[in-house]
């Protein structure tokens, strides 16, 4: 028979036990009411239903299509060679997923908001709350989309048919569990962060794991280190009739993953935002007008005024800095070769648009109406607002470029310049696009949170995928060319492609010289 | 010989999609006098304010400010006007000196410098001269708006709820800027809905409702009694 201290510890537990279940029930009722309240305000509806069965059809596409390509059918050498590259290094690819969750959270301050800090003020949101609502926008991200379809197409080339559906029940479990580990590692990052010198302590660990990665990858142990990792043991047992085991065990571990980081979101959101703060209170002493050599100093201060506008923001220095080192780190350590190094200047130039980029004016914030009191041409702020966005993304996609010319070496002349029309036409292409939606549909947000978005998640989730899909076409193209035995060749292809989009460009800003239209956009961006 | 207003607004229509936010609105303002514009929420005076500043081009009727056509030379209307908006109006991530700088250059302004300072210092914001305006309280944005209006000594001055959520420090210095606006011959056109505060500043009211201008009087005949009834 039990002791009375037995029963006690029964009934405190069993009370403990309820409290915390209570605690998610509450967790997801709340995070459903927020996702209905921002359903509700979707703008277009029936382009949100659109987008979220392309994606659905994406990736069924994705999952099967490349199941029916049998590389012995080319008899080619460089695809016998590429289609056992990525058998080898399917582990890899897997471990590259998780990378990248951790780096989505980690750059994000934990993870995407459902409502912002100033709409969130005034209610009563639970870090649990906050918790769910981060990963159920996780997948809204051009990265995470891009590896999660990348993933399941590499499974279905390397998979047998017969094992197809059990290989890609483990992708998705694994991409579950990778999306859940990552949120708790960047939720307890953001805490390291916000505590006294985290900020310190994060960009010196974050140092030394990328330092450790390129030492192990330029002692030659980098493979067998990523080859030992538990991954390894995944992808194999998925394409095995072992694959239910993987995926118990592996939605197992998103389910911990999931309990487990609202511990460390409640720690991290209990903590003053230091980094902001100190960014918000951060002196910056008086400077010059700048006296340009070239160009007209009205210009220039312009420049100026938005390139502060960008990197005084933590949330776009963090992501512009991210996006600048991570494909090319990917590119460094994975060994991409220029084949599959073509894709990713137009996924960088397309992640550094959608930081800001696809409501450029929110830059200005409130500040827009002052803005627009100037006494400066219409035609010199859309340059140089066009002009700063265009930076960034060459930027973060040249980084890539570099890092790949690092680890590749100089490509043949056909490559070369293939690679080089690819970048310009991307940077264009993601230019003219994304200036053309920034005038059409602007939104009025405050960026000062790393968690914030330019724009509402449906249509965040919208302009990825299209921005993505855009490049990748793009970038698929130029990649064939490669094939040919003419240099000349990718460069005269990028002639009509930089043509229609520079007409797009100069469409969008004659619309934003319309007075009436540029009223609306600023009245809009600065929500008065 | 009359001189020849420095606002002039005749049957001004500003329409946002469905909706008319001004209808049909007149009204003259002189240089050298200071005019409060009041009316309930919603009564067409922060979007007649905005037309009057170039930010927002008038749908149909005339808007000449100090000599420049709203509707054709808004450049024109932006040079010679000072405008402090109703909310926000600061870039949030620049300095206040980054914005006084660019107004400044962008003015053609030669020695704009220590008036800069000193109107920092006049409105306490001299010690936070070189940090970013994101961090700032509200009452604290709307006297950097104030300063940023009014540092080039503009034609016509435009403040826009410039009293919302200001400290009475910054409520005195502001009514400085009229008076030292008014006393060089400039126009002001002040919004707000603390009428007391209108009259103090301003020798002239207009009442705006619905869209339309109600009526216009020397603000010391706008009693309390007067003004409501014309907002009703």
């Amino acid at each position: 028979m039990p002791s009375s201290t037995d029963i006690r510890t029964d009934i405190r537990t069993d009370t403990r036990t309820d409290a915390r279940l209570d605690t998610w029930l509450d967790a997801a009722r709340d995070t459903g009411h927020l996702v209905a309240f921002r359903a509700r305000t979707v703008r277009r509806r029936r382009a949100g239903a659109v987008g979220v069965v392309v994606v659905l059809a994406l990736s069924l596409v994705f999952a099967v299509a490349p199941s029916g390509f049998d590389p012995a059918s080319v008899d080619s050498p460089t695809v016998a060679r590429a289609f056992a590259s990525i058998r080898g290094n399917l582990g890899a690819t897997f471990a590259g997923f998780l990378l990248l969750a951790v780096a989505a959270s980690v750059g994000s301050g934990g993870g995407r908001e459902l409502l912002s800090r100033s709409e969130a003020a005034v209610h009563p949101i639970s870090p649990v709350t906050e918790h769910l609502g981060a990963l159920l926008l996780a997948p809204l991200n051009l990265a995470w989309l891009v590896q999660m379809w990348g993933l399941l197409a590499i499974t279905a080339l390397v998979a047998s048919p017969e094992h197809l559906l059990g290989a890609q029940f483990v992708v998705l479990a694994w991409v579950l569990a990778a999306t859940a580990f990552g949120q708790a590692v960047g939720w307890a990052v953001e805490g390291v962060r916000r505590t006294a010198r985290g900020v310190l302590a994060v960009r010196v660990v974050g140092g030394l794991v990328v330092a450790t990665l390129v030492g192990l990858h330029l002692a030659g142990h980098l493979g067998r280190v990523v080859g030992a990792l538990p991954t390894t043991w995944v992808a194999a047992t998925a394409q095995t009739s072992g694959w239910p085991l993987a995926v118990l065990v592996l939605l197992g571990l998103a389910a911990v993953g999931v309990v487990v980081g609202a511990r460390p979101a409640a720690w991290a959101l209990g903590l003053p935002p230091r980094e902001e703060l100190r960014v918000q209170s951060g002196v910056h002493e008086a400077r010059p007008a700048p006296e340009p050599r070239w160009g007209s100093p009205d210009r220039a201060l312009l420049r100026r005024l938005d390139r502060g506008s960008v990197w005084r923001s933590v949330g776009m220095r963090r992501g512009l800095l991210t996006l600048g080192l991570g494909p090319g780190l990917v590119a460094l350590v994975a060994g991409l070769e220029w084949g599959s190094v073509m894709l990713l200047p137009g996924l960088t130039a397309s992640g550094a648009a959608l930081l800001f980029g696809v409501n450029a004016w929110c830059l200005d914030g409130k500040g827009m109406v002052w803005r627009e009191t100037l006494p400066v041409s219409a035609a010199d702020v859309f340059d140089v607002r066009a002009l700063v966005v265009a930076e960034c993304m060459a930027l973060c996609s040249g980084v890539t470029v570099v890092l790949a010319l690092l680890r590749n070496g100089l490509p043949p002349l056909v490559t070369g310049v293939a690679v080089l029309s690819c970048w310009l036409v991307v940077v264009v292409q993601v230019l003219a696009i994304v200036m053309t939606w920034s005038i059409r549909s602007p939104y009025s947000v405050d960026l000062s949170s790393p968690r914030a978005t330019p724009a509402p998640h449906a249509a965040m989730a919208g302009y990825a995928g299209r921005l993505s899909l855009v490049t990748t076409l793009t970038a698929m193209l130029f990649t064939g060319l490669t094939v040919l035995p003419w240099a000349w060749v990718p460069a005269v292809v990028a002639v009509p492609f930089v043509a229609w989009s520079s007409r797009r460009l100069v469409r969008a800003r004659r619309r934003w010289l319309a007075d009436d239209e540029r009223a609306r956009v600023v009245l809009t961006v600065a929500a008065v | 010989m009359t001189q020849t207003p420095a606002v002039v607004v005749r049957d001004l229509h500003v329409r946002f999609g469905d909706v008319e936010a001004v209808s049909g609105v007149d009204l003259t303002a002189d240089s050298g006098r200071a005019t409060a514009l009041l009316g309930r929420n919603g009564a067409g005076k922060s979007t007649t304010m905005k037309v009057l500043a170039g930010v927002v081009p008038p749908t149909s009727g005339a808007v000449t400010v100090a000599g420049h056509d709203a509707a054709t030379d808004a450049l024109g209307v932006k040079r010679v006007v000072g405008y402090c908006p109703d909310v926000g109006g600061l870039v949030p991530r620049a300095t206040p000196w980054e914005h006084l700088q660019l107004s400044a250059r962008l003015r053609r302004m030669g020695d704009w410098e220590q008036r800069g300072r000193d109107l920092l210092e006049r409105f306490e914001l001299g010690d936070v001269a070189h940090r970013v305006v994101g961090g700032f309280s509200h009452g604290m944005s709307r006297r950097l708006s104030v300063v940023l209006a009014a540092l080039h000594e503009p034609a016509v001055l435009l403040l826009d709820e410039p009293f919302d959520g200001v400290d009475p420090l910054g409520v005195e210095a502001t009514l400085e800027v009229v008076a030292d606006a008014r006393a060089r011959g400039a126009c002001v056109l002040l919004s707000t809905h603390l009428r007391d505060l209108a009259l103090e500043a301003c020798g002239e009211a207009i009442v705006l409702r619905g869209g339309n201008r109600v009526a216009a009087m020397e603000a010391a005949e706008l009693t309390g009694e007067a003004y409501r009834a014309l907002l009703d």
